[in-house]
């Protein structure tokens, strides 16, 4: 027998045979493991994702663009759930005897997969012509399985209560997503998505509003979503500011919070200091006019510094407004705030009550969900339609190269206030529905942490996209409420994840194509 | 006395801020890290039949925590900023930002009892004086002469020797610098290390003032000592350590008498800094800058 020879497609067989075996024996020699581990016969719990990696192995027989790379990618993602649950095994089955063979047996598989990948010709990189233009409707097809994919596998994530499995799970994505990268599907997609904007984003929608009737009546995840919801609307305005004009504002959660002051004192709430009580569809508008008004403010004294002042400043004014909402107890109550906010109710519909739809029970919080998911939309069309302006145009020169742009003739005082207020709109919208949503209103939520959250999920998904403030507030805001069990240590992974994300993915997850390019000089040059 | 903490953070600000053009916003942890480790140094390092001696245990303690913030500034300095010294301003920034919680996050969970705040050795006795009707603590005499005696220290150094000489020089153009053989990785690690160990004397002092200190002190020190930076005029020496008595003076009289002003302590820090900004965009001895592209 002779070692020094690659042996071909046999090692990969064998691991991957080893891997299915172990997916399917019992991991654990103790029970009460999620996913009832001890037992055999089932791929259950973080097996399943293992089970679900070994297709990855097809790519030893089929020759493909990008192929070592996502072969590598599927085995080390079953090499890493395997590795965790194995940790988590030892630690809470008291030592080496907490996992059982299954285990050991799953490890070596992923380990040969890996090993079969690391072997593989380094061959060529995923070229578009290994995902050729197809027939329209394969086309539309391809854009509805993605955005289905995406609706199932959050609705998979949030149905998944232990936090050990979540790992699992996120770690599953996160090297499946990897290695679909590396085949070229999401070049592919993305060019798709560009060619049918249209209907990518009606199906985006539909996801949207489909997504509370998967829930089954539960109100749990349907509340955290209108939570999302109302950071994604603050997002989205922030990204005005800081993805389009680039300035940095740190304290852009004060006008949030002078929206919510505006809507609770509004409302007639039963703890309050002002008895009227106003319309919310006035009161949302209002709310944000205000805002823009303290942005204005604001703005105008400051936005002739350079950047880094602009952020310290911003950051004052934050601590500002906090500590004034802190001490005028004849208007804000002071620390108390203002609680007993009422539901909202327009035409005897009542907002917090649950309806039933489609024989489907919807509790009250999936009428907030709408109410955001409206305003989400608004929010959209105003940031898209800036970004292809003039205006936006204007921005992007100023965030640029501000001396420039002002010696080409653009009024960048203005314009800088003009994002400042636009964006202090929209976090003033979003927060009178926020004070109806938590129906109380109090100085500490309202701090320099929570402005840092909202820069970071503009920052994570990518500054000056729309999809990237989506899924940065989504992230930013699950992976708490599914994390539980590190919840003490949430904000040290918060610094870590901040520094180690500008070190490695500067632009983000969903970068705009201008701004990747800033970042990487091998990226493709934007279109013209 | 307040004034002389700021000022000596402020140093640091405006030294990194004049040569790399980075709000270092982790420096304010760097002087509560300074502080906690000479807590450290006193509590568990120090043997307990010196610890009652001044000449023995405060020169311990200040080298300590000097040791330790110069250790954590110089890591943050390598891993954090260097990979990202040519990117785009934003990015270092919040990066910046992301240290800073990662710091107070450590000393928070992994420091034994760091979740609350912890009492920090009175090193010096709590005794007073009295100087025609004025009552002066020790400590205060402490603190203020320490703090001037290092800010000369820090302008001789910096106006004098070799090293001092190629600050001055990346400050004023880093790429001509460098053109000059001057080596300016070296000469940034040396502003962080200096930066570092004025603000590990500052948390000392803080400590030693308040008598006890957490891990939430950074955050507020550090911004208003960048308050006294700007204030100051920012990249200047003198500028910081003037901003800092005037914001510790100013702070000092409105808690006084201004009308519940204890409440509104910590407002004047930023009021002060937005009306210089809006005033006198350059500071007070700032010079008028061109703006560089």
């Amino acid at each position: 027998m002779r070692l020094d020879r690659p042996s071909g497609v046999a090692l990969p067989a064998a691991g991957a045979a080893a891997l299915v075996a172990g997916s399917l024996s019992p991991w654990a020699t103790f029970a009460g493991f999620p996913g009832k581990m001890s037992l055999g016969g089932f791929p259950g719990g973080a097996r399943l994702f293992c089970l679900l990696l070994v297709a990855g192995s097809a790519l030893f027989v089929v020759d493909t663009g990008g192929r070592r790379r996502a072969a590598l990618a599927a085995a080390l993602g079953a090499v890493a759930v395997v590795g965790l649950n194995l940790v988590a095994l030892v630690d809470q089955g008291g030592g080496l005897g907490g996992p059982a063979w299954g285990a050991w047996l799953s490890l070596a598989g992923a380990g040969l997969l890996a090993a079969g990948a690391w072997r593989l010709p380094a061959g060529r990189a995923a070229a578009p012509d290994d995902w050729p233009a197809r027939p329209a409707s394969v086309e539309v097809a391809a854009v509805a399985v993605g955005l289905l994919a995406l609706l199932g596998a959050v609705v998979w994530g949030l149905a998944i209560n232990e936090s050990s499995r979540f790992v699992s799970f996120l770690v599953f994505v996160g090297f499946t997503c990897a290695a679909l990268h590396h085949l070229g599907l999401f070049t592919w997609l993305t060019v798709l998505f560009a060619r049918r904007q249209r209907m990518a984003v009606a199906l985006g929608g539909a996801a949207a509003v489909a997504f509370p009737f998967t829930q089954q009546g539960n109100a749990y995840w349907i509340r955290v979503f209108a939570s999302i919801g109302v950071f994604a609307v603050a997002a989205i305005g922030l990204n005005v500011v800081v993805g389009l004009a680039g300035l940095l504002d740190l304290g852009y959660v004060a006008f949030f919070g002078v929206g919510a002051y505006v809507g609770a004192l509004l409302a007639n709430a039963s703890l309050t200091t002002v008895h009227v009580h106003v319309p919310f569809l006035a009161v949302v508008l209002l709310g944000g006019c205000v805002a823009a008004v303290f942005g204005l403010v604001i703005g105008a004294p400051t936005l002739r510094l350079r950047g880094d002042y602009l952020a310290i400043v911003t950051l004052g004014f934050g601590e500002i407004f906090r500590i004034t909402a802190n001490n005028w107890d004849g208007l804000t109550r002071g620390p108390n705030g203002i609680s007993g906010v009422p539901d909202l109710a327009a035409g005897g519909f009542n907002f917090g009550a649950a309806h039933s739809l489609f024989g489907v029970t919807l509790p009250g919080f999936a009428n907030y969900y709408f109410v955001e998911l409206a305003l989400i939309a608004a929010a959209i069309v105003v940031f898209t339609r800036l970004n292809d302006s003039r205006i936006g145009r204007a921005w992007v020169a100023i965030r640029e190269d501000e001396v420039a742009a002002a010696a080409s003739g653009i009024d960048t005082i203005r314009l800088k206030l003009l994002a400042f207020a636009i964006g202090a709109f929209m976090a003033g919208c979003a927060g009178t529905v926020n004070a109806h949503l938590t129906t109380q209103v109090s100085p500490d939520s309202y701090t320099f942490l929570e402005s840092i959250l909202l820069v970071a999920a503009v920052v994570l998904g990518g500054m000056g996209t729309v999809p990237g403030a989506l899924l940065g507030s989504t992230a930013l805001f699950v992976l708490p409420e599914k994390l539980r069990s590190f919840q003490d240590k949430r904000l040290l992974l918060f610094g870590a994840a901040l520094v180690l994300l500008m070190r490695f993915r500067p632009e983000g997850l969903v970068p705009s194509r201008r701004r990747r390019r800033e970042f990487r000089d091998d990226a493709p040059a934007p279109a013209p | 006395m307040l004034g002389a903490t700021y000022g000596l953070i402020a140093l640091g600000y405006t030294m990194v801020y004049g040569i790399i053009q980075l709000i270092n916003f982790a420096h304010g942890e760097i002087f509560m890290v300074g502080a906690f480790g000479g807590l450290t140094a006193y509590r568990y390092w120090l043997p307990g039949s010196l610890a009652g001696n001044v000449w023995v245990a405060l020169p311990f303690v200040l080298l300590v925590a000097i040791g330790v913030a110069v250790a954590v500034a110089v890591l943050v300095e390598r891993l954090a900023y260097r990979p990202l010294r040519n990117a785009p301003r934003l990015a270092p920034l919040i990066t910046a930002i992301g240290v800073s919680i990662f710091l107070q996050e450590m000393v928070r969970l992994f420091y034994p009892g760091g979740k609350r705040q912890q009492p920090f050795p009175q090193l010096i006795s709590s005794g007073t004086f009295a100087v025609g009707g004025v009552t002066v603590a020790w400590v205060s005499v402490f603190v203020v002469v320490v703090a001037v005696a290092l800010m000369v220290g820090l302008q001789v150094f910096v106006k004098t020797t070799r090293t001092g000489k190629a600050m001055r020089a990346t400050s004023q153009d880093p790429e001509s610098a460098r053109l000059m053989g001057i080596d300016i990785d070296r000469v940034i690690v040396v502003t962080f290390v200096l930066g570092a160990a004025l603000a590990a004397v500052a948390g000392v002092m803080q400590g030693m003032r308040f008598a006890q200190i957490d891990f939430r002190i950074g955050f507020l020190a550090g911004l208003k000592a960048f308050t006294a930076a700007v204030l100051g005029g920012i990249g200047n020496l003198t500028g910081a350590v003037l901003g800092g008595f005037l914001l510790g003076i100013v702070e000092a009289l409105a808690t006084q008498y201004v009308p519940h002003g204890s409440s509104w302590k910590d407002v004047w820090a930023f009021v002060m800094l937005i009306g210089v900004l809006v005033v006198r965009p350059g500071g007070l001895l700032g010079e008028r800058v061109a703006t560089r592209a």
